[in-house]
């Protein structure tokens, strides 16, 4: 059974979060709660154990929706990409599907690819 | 007249009057609103989508920093000014800050201006990956390379403290 679809979907006023497949998550809204990391870096944490449990090859986050996050919620996405490339096993890619007509998606994931890129890839929508 | 098709024009050598000028209590909660007022005003005024998404993200993190390390005194109440001298842009904060937060702050921007706003976001990153307990400390890297402004600090009277951000309409 996956593990990965039967992690337990936080609940937030500004962000709307869907597991929507045995290894995508989507996320949409805006995050800029003072410390997101409450809400949220738990159930990154928890996406990123059960997917090597599962041992899946791809995560795709598709955050194409975030219109809007705070600098603290980017923290959230830098440690997830942290966790992955300091993983020592058998580990997965993770695969953001990002909006190209979304500036903050544009500037802070070319970013992150600099500091992961083995380990992230990045997908533009419109 | 002053419209939203004809954006304010000052002389050379003026200092132009605010466009926008807000003072109120430092509070987390109004900075969603208050950067979705500068959002719309930008959008409105100056008619780009893109300078609407700067003045965004310039509103949110210099307002976050401002509220965070804020006094708790009757008289901490912060100050947000938008100006444009019609070729460049301007946002001003003042706040009354904690003042064993202030040399953190003068550090990090001392700090941030020996390297290009993209190197100095890249920095930023792998700081955040190497100190993962630490706070995250983006925010004014990420205000200068996708804000597209540069940052200035004034110690004003009184202990009070303005973050200026300026950069091209």
């Amino acid at each position: 059974m996956s593990q990965f679809t039967t992690v337990t979907v936080p609940k937030t006023d500004t962000v709307a979060i869907q597991l929507t497949a045995p290894n995508q998550v989507k996320l949409s809204g805006t995050i800029t709660q003072k410390d997101p990391s409450n809400d949220l870096a738990g159930f990154f944490k928890a996406l990123h154990t059960a997917a090597l449990a599962d041992k899946l090859d791809e995560v795709r986050a598709d955050v194409s929706g975030l219109t809007f996050v705070n600098s603290s919620a980017i923290r959230l996405f830098v440690d997830w990409a942290t966790w992955l490339k300091n993983e020592r096993g058998q580990r997965y890619t993770l695969l953001f599907v990002t909006s190209r007509n979304v500036t903050w998606q544009k500037t802070s994931f070319m970013a992150l690819m600099s500091l992961a890129k083995e380990v992230l890839k990045i997908e533009q929508v419109s | 007249m002053e419209s939203a098709e004809n954006p304010p024009q000052s002389s050379p050598h003026s200092v132009p009057p605010p466009l926008v000028f807000m003072r109120f209590r430092p509070a987390w909660a109004y900075i969603d609103g208050i950067r979705e007022f500068g959002r719309f005003f930008c959008q409105t005024t100056f008619g780009t989508q893109e300078l609407a998404d700067r003045a965004c993200v310039v509103i949110q993190e210099t307002l976050e920093n401002a509220v965070k390390y804020s006094s708790n005194t009757a008289d901490s109440e912060l100050e947000l000014s938008i100006l444009s001298d019609g070729q460049s842009i301007e946002f001003s904060v003042s706040s009354l800050p904690d003042q064993k937060h202030l040399d953190s702050l003068r550090n990090e921007l001392n700090g941030l201006q020996t390297l290009d706003p993209e190197q100095a976001y890249l920095a930023a990153f792998i700081r955040a990956s190497n100190e993962p307990d630490a706070s995250a400390r983006l925010g004014l890297a990420r205000i200068r390379y996708e804000g597209g402004v540069e940052l200035s600090m004034k110690e004003e009277a009184g202990g009070r403290v303005r973050i200026t951000a300026t950069g091209k309409l």
